[in-house]
């Protein structure tokens, strides 16, 4: 149980139930925002340690959230994956270079994406040195 | 010509000209007009009765033996004095039969009189006795009669012959002989009394005589009927121009269509009805050269009328030639279709409407069909995994069967998004180095599921040590996917489905994959519709199936998408084979622009190894890609090519660089990817390793084999460098 707290920003309640249940099943502490707006404020105030972020979202893009967030001091460094339903050939790259670390199309495989997960929080400690820890 | 026969049956060959004999320009009253004769003109100029008094004449006063026959050679006549020919002939080739009296060998009938009536001159024929023949072909214009056929001739006549007799005789004038002998070769007049030319002339001057007349009269006629029809023409502009492009002839049609008179436009340039921009870029010009090149040139582009407004026209434009000889101008054929225009444009713009609300429709349904798929694939997935409590063992077969929906659903929501990129022409391929055998094993570990639903086996005879694809390793994976997954649903249960693959015969440069399954065959009309969209053949037998059925149209975009082609082979009841073929990947064709020759010579071509290596630890796998980047801003795309990986290892932090260098070269690009990693990896934690070999090739071999050679080194050295390092950990 590593106890790392997930933000999930998503309008969609019935993702949010089931999402939220499988990641609590993996030990991480898990807050949800539903739209552009309250995002940035619930990830201000809880300072999660990953961010699951979807892009299309009520009162501004996801990509907007995703700005706003490497603008803030505390979330900087805060790994953000994209998981929307949206073609990744149009968004994929453009979420990687807003800075994301990895990019899922609904729905995603449990395994890989908890493998990215994994992977993302672990980076977190030496994320600018490139290596293995 | 000559058409020597003298050696008996088959001892035929055409000799040049040696004697002055009838030579050239036999029948050719006007050669640049070709007119055609009602049947019955054609009879009578060849009615023998016409002809045999003339041929008497012809005879006697040539001092030979004549016949007329048709263009096949066959007799049409017999003159008295002709007999002599007949009776040789027999003598020379016993099996001669009547009706082809020229037939003097079997292998070649009536080659002389062909040969006349091909080539416009005289052709002679040496039979076994020694004695010469000549056929001498009588044409009008560009239409065939026959031939003269003289017997007995002399090579050259041992005394002059009186030209105006011999004119006379036949019923022309002497200039008029002259003129007709002139016409056909330069000669003397001395040398046309002794010479066989003669024979030629005085037929041909006899032809005129007497059909020149009709002839004329009838060209006009027809001339005359061609001018109406051009002038009366208003819908197309026709027009004639010289070789430079100037305008020769003008007809209504282009006046009206063009808005000049023919009193104005006569003599100017063509150009002056392109637009401003087509004259500056010579297109005016370029017309006119393609036209002389190929005979004939057609194109569709704006023209100018007079008064510059502009009109979208359809342009045929054919060469005039004169005979074989030199360029007489073009004629154009132009014809006014703005309208047809502009209704394709209204079309096409509709089209490309509706293919882009097709795509922003299914794009919409798409993205909203995954978002209440993903919660129904969470709550499946975390009542399945036993987040919830326990599942029953019936609970979890339907939910694992939910589950099972859930993903083809999925599948056909990404089929409808790749559908619509088919369609807009957004479908992308992204061709890299790639194993086969991976590829093979990959799809086998998706499809491994649904095949043991149905307890069937899937075999793989993809043999390693095959040559890696060009391809893209996720478009190839949904390819095989699609048709793995076709097979397994079309094959009852216990049924094998078995991926096999093979270099083409006939192509070295394609692999060719094929997935067999023992199902239920296809029909031969359904072969031709399979690839279609939407198409799924119906089976009363078959009824449990699922999907949108593009799959295989899919594939089949994706496949073209990298150069190969996929087709299917199908016995009803026997199952089908699918094949598809893919680009194999060569180090040649990728560094085409460094094995050049010069190159090659000069022993430039340097193999640069680049291991990336962390001071630390090992190198993360997430970051080779932006290495990649890195290193690729380091060459010269120009001159060096940075391989793509050459190995399946995890851990392919080994880059390859195959430069046009020199030991120079070498050092400014290792001191470039020394300089570029660091500002890359500011904290200094990578380091490159950089190793080189310059390939010297032996000289003397020709350019393929070096550069097989080269190649061959090259893929060696890779593999030892990758072994080596290998070995190292």
């Amino acid at each position: 149980m590593s106890g790392h707290k997930i933000l999930i920003i998503d309008d969609d309640q019935p993702l949010l139930v089931g999402l939220t249940a499988r990641l609590k099943a993996n030990g991480y502490s898990v807050v949800c925002a539903t739209d552009a707006v309250s995002a940035v404020a619930v990830a201000r105030r809880e300072v999660p340690d990953l961010v699951i972020l979807d892009l299309g979202l009520p009162a501004g893009d996801g990509f907007l959230v995703l700005e706003r967030l490497r603008g803030l001091t505390d979330l900087v460094a805060t790994p953000v994956i994209v998981l929307s339903a949206r073609d990744p050939a149009d968004n994929k790259k453009r979420a990687l270079d807003a800075g994301a670390v990895a990019f899922f199309q609904k729905p995603p495989d449990n395994h890989e994406f908890l493998t990215a997960i994994r992977q993302a929080l672990g980076e977190t400690i030496a994320l600018s040195t490139f290596l293995k820890t | 010509m000559i058409l020597e026969a003298s050696g008996g049956v088959d001892a035929s060959e055409y000799l040049p000209l040696s004697v002055p004999m009838p030579s050239c320009g036999g029948g050719v009253i006007d050669d640049s007009d070709s007119i055609e004769l009602p049947p019955k003109s054609l009879a009578d100029l060849l009615d023998f009765d016409a002809w045999g008094e003339i041929l008497t004449t012809y005879g006697r006063t040539m001092r030979v033996a004549v016949a007329l026959t048709d263009v096949h050679g066959h007799l049409l006549g017999k003159c008295h004095n002709a007999q002599p020919v007949w009776k040789l002939l027999h003598d020379a080739a016993p099996g001669w039969a009547i009706g082809c009296p020229f037939c003097i060998t079997t292998h070649l009938p009536c080659t002389a009189v062909a040969k006349a009536l091909e080539t416009g001159g005289g052709v002679m024929v040496r039979d076994q006795a020694g004695l010469i023949h000549v056929a001498v072909p009588l044409s009008l214009g560009k239409l065939h009669l026959g031939a003269i056929i003289a017997g007995q001739v002399f090579d050259r006549y041992p005394e002059p012959l009186p030209l105006r007799r011999v004119a006379n005789e036949v019923g022309v004038s002497e200039q008029q002989l002259w003129d007709v002998a002139r016409k056909q070769r330069p000669v003397s007049r001395a040398t046309l009394q002794t010479s066989g030319d003669l024979l030629c002339a005085l037929g041909q001057a006899f032809l005129q005589q007497r059909y020149g007349a009709i002839l004329e009269s009838r060209l006009a006629e027809t001339n005359g009927r061609f001018r109406l029809l051009v002038e009366g023409v208003r819908d197309y502009a026709l027009f004639t121009m010289d070789p430079t492009g100037c305008v020769t002839s003008w007809n209504v049609g282009a006046e009206r269509m063009l808005g000049y008179a023919e009193a104005e436009i006569v003599g100017r340039n063509f150009s002056c009805i392109f637009t401003p921009e087509d004259v500056q870029n010579r297109i005016p010009e370029k017309q006119l050269d393609k036209a002389l090149h190929a005979g004939r040139a057609e194109d569709e582009g704006w023209r100018l009328r007079e008064n510059r407004r502009q009109f979208w026209a359809h342009v045929n434009i054919t060469t005039l030639l004169e005979g074989s000889g030199p360029v007489r101008g073009f004629a154009i054929i132009m014809q006014d279709v703005t309208e047809r225009r502009k209704i394709a444009i209204v079309l096409e713009e509709a089209r490309q409407e509706r293919a882009r609300l097709q795509e922003s429709f299914l794009s919409h349904v798409s993205h909203e069909l995954r978002t209440p798929l993903t919660a129904i694939y969470f709550f499946t997935t975390n009542v399945l995994d036993g987040l919830l409590g326990d599942v029953t063992p019936e609970q979890r077969e339907h939910l694992a069967s939910a589950l099972d929906n859930v993903k083809q659903l999925k599948d056909m929501v990404s089929d409808l998004l790749d559908i619509t990129r088919v369609e807009t022409h957004k479908i992308t391929v992204e061709p890299r180095h790639a194993s086969p055998v991976k590829l093979v094993a990959d799809a086998f570990s998706t499809c491994r599921t649904n095949a043991t639903v149905k307890n069937i086996s899937l075999r793989s005879g993809v043999a390693p040590g095959l040559p890696f694809v060009w391809a893209d390793p996720a478009r190839v994976r949904q390819i095989l996917i699609n048709l793995i997954d076709n097979g397994i649903k079309f094959t009852p249960d216990n049924g094998t489905i078995t991926v096999e693959s093979r270099l083409l015969a006939e192509d070295g440069a394609f692999l060719c994959l094929s997935v067999s399954d023992t199902g239920c065959g296809i029909s031969p009309e359904n072969r031709e519709i399979v690839f279609d969209r939407l198409a799924q053949v119906r089976s009363g037998a078959e009824t449990s199936r699922s999907g949108l059925g593009l799959g295989l149209f899919i594939s089949k975009e994706l496949v073209s998408r990298h150069g190969g082609r996929i087709w299917v082979e199908s016995q009803l009841g026997h199952g089908s084979t699918f094949y598809f073929t893919l680009p194999v990947f060569s180090l040649a064709k990728l560094c085409a622009h460094v094995f050049t020759a010069p190159n090659l010579q000069a022993g430039s071509v340097t193999l640069i190894a680049v291991d990336v290596v962390a001071v630390e630890g090992t190198v993360q796998e997430d970051i080779l890609p932006e290495l990649r980047r890195v290193l690729e801003g380091c060459i010269n795309p120009d001159q060096d090519v940075l391989l793509p990986s050459m190995s399946d290892a995890e851990s392919a932090e080994t880059f390859f660089i195959v430069g046009c260098t020199g030991f120079s070269g070498f050092e400014v690009i290792a001191s470039r990817i020394g300089l570029e990693l660091r500002t890359f990896d500011n904290d200094s934690k990578l380091k490159p390793v950089i190793s080189s070999t310059t390939l010297l090739v032996e000289p003397g071999k020709s350019g393929e084999e070096q550069i097989a050679e080269v190649t061959a080194r090259i893929e060696r050295l890779v593999q030892a460098h990758l072994l080596g390092k290998e070995s190292l950990k």
